[in-house]
């Protein structure tokens, strides 16, 4: 209730196991009260919100979030407004899907997401370089993005209960650049000049959007066309977590490559030696 | 960010009296119990436990579950290796639980199995505290030590 806003000294507030998540569950104008600038620790779990409720969105301050056991469907992209937050707890509700924005939280440390319907992780997650601890287990993952492996301050990671593909799956379905990508690309890897007078500002956003092919060999580029393959990190047989790549054309080959794939130039056995630092730190990271 | 393994008494080297703590959502992996006894009594919260089939030899599918059931407060669990394995879980996402455990003799070592291929993988196991202090976090050679 609206008494509470003006309590300038209250860090911790607990109200789990309630009914709240109709309109109205937090008082308006929470972020700009007293309230919302004292408060460090919120936690509403075993609740009835559907949807996290925007009035908490400003509360700056927050430290640690927990509305486990809820009704959630999704994250809503402004959850990146709680600047402070370094806990996130959103076990076993019904979300399908995490916005990239998710990423941009500077202080997050903890994040749990177990027990929802997960289908994918956006590869921007990789930004959070604070994460020490991804709970995932029990979604609807079958990959995860090949830039998981840049969490280096990660310690903990659980995917069980994930239906993650065992088998190597190719993506048959290559659709073939389009003649702007292609022109997009050629300008890139042979660095044709340009400047921002010389194009219409659609064609310098999109030249902006390129991304780097991961394959070391080819230091190209692609736009919209990609081939998807999912790579396997091997650890010594006994765990094989399987990574998506976006390549830019079927020929070639990611940096992840299978122990079995010899390696032919110094470039490679390079990203591959990095791959397999990389494998080697995840292994130690995994729960079982 | 893990369950927490804080021991409260070695038994002059005849058992380990332990005590779990389970945040929310926290499970254990599937691991067996080194050819000794283990109790587990439930002091707060419930804890679901399901038992798994040893795998075969050289298995390579997925480990068949056997039984489960959720732990209520008071409830008291025994396990070996000749019953099989199992794998522990707080599976409430508001509230924590505590549980009490016995192992005869002690161990400080077991394996992990990986659920989809019945993979196994030895671990040292570490407490979080030992008689009420917190274990400094030096090598791991001289955190196992029961």
């Amino acid at each position: 209730g609206a008494e509470l806003l003006a309590l300038p000294r209250l860090r911790t507030l607990l109200a789990k196991n309630n009914r709240l998540g109709g309109p109205g569950s937090l008082p308006k104008g929470l972020g700009q009260a007293p309230l919302g600038r004292s408060l460090r620790v919120l936690n509403l779990s075993g609740n009835r919100f559907a949807e996290v409720p925007p009035a908490l969105l400003g509360l700056r301050g927050l430290q640690s979030l927990s509305l486990g056991g809820n009704r959630l469907h999704g994250i809503p992209p402004d959850i990146q407004e709680l600047r402070s937050l370094e806990f996130l707890y959103l076990g076993g509700n019904f979300i399908t899907s995490i916005p990239p924005e998710l990423a941009n939280l500077p202080s997050l440390s903890y994040l749990v997401l177990c027990d929802n319907k997960i289908q994918s992780i956006p590869p921007q997650l990789a930004q959070l370089h604070s994460l020490r601890s991804l709970s995932l287990h029990n979604n609807l993952l079958t990959y995860l993005p090949r830039e998981i492996l840049n969490l280096v301050h990660l310690e903990e990671l659980s995917l069980r209960g994930n239906p993650l593909v065992v088998r190597f799956v190719r993506d048959l379905t290559y659709n073939p650049p389009s003649l702007q990508e292609l022109a997009g690309r050629t300008i890139k890897t042979r660095n044709v000049p340009y400047a921002p007078s010389d194009l219409p500002e659609n064609l310098v956003r999109y030249l902006s959007l390129a991304s780097n092919c991961p394959n070391p060999k080819c230091g190209g580029v692609y736009f919209d066309s990609c081939v998807r393959q999912i790579k396997f990190v091997d650890f010594c047989g006994k765990y094989r977590l399987p990574l998506m790549h976006y390549l830019c054309s079927p020929e070639c080959s990611s940096p992840c490559s299978s122990a079995s794939q010899s390696s032919t130039s110094q470039s490679e056995s390079d990203s591959e030696d990095e791959a397999s630092v990389a494998a080697r730190r995840m292994q130690k990271v995994l729960l079982g | 960010f893990r369950y927490t393994r804080n021991l409260v008494d070695s038994g002059n080297g005849k058992f380990n009296l332990m005590i779990l703590c389970w945040g929310e959502g926290h499970g254990s992996s599937i691991h067996d119990h080194t050819d000794s006894h283990c109790f587990m009594k439930i002091l707060q919260g419930n804890l679901k436990e399901t038992l798994f089939e040893w795998p075969e030899k050289k298995g390579n599918g997925e480990m068949t579950k056997k039984s489960e059931r959720v732990l209520r407060e008071n409830q008291c669990a025994y396990i070996n290796d000749s019953i099989g394995l199992h794998r522990v879980e707080n599976i409430s996402h508001t509230e924590s639980a505590v549980s009490l455990h016995l192992y005869s003799p002690p161990f400080d070592s077991c394996n992990t199995f990986d659920q989809r291929t019945g993979h196994k993988h030895k671990v040292k196991m570490t407490f979080y505290s030992k008689f009420g202090e917190r274990t400094l976090c030096v090598s791991m050679g001289s955190l196992a030590k029961g």
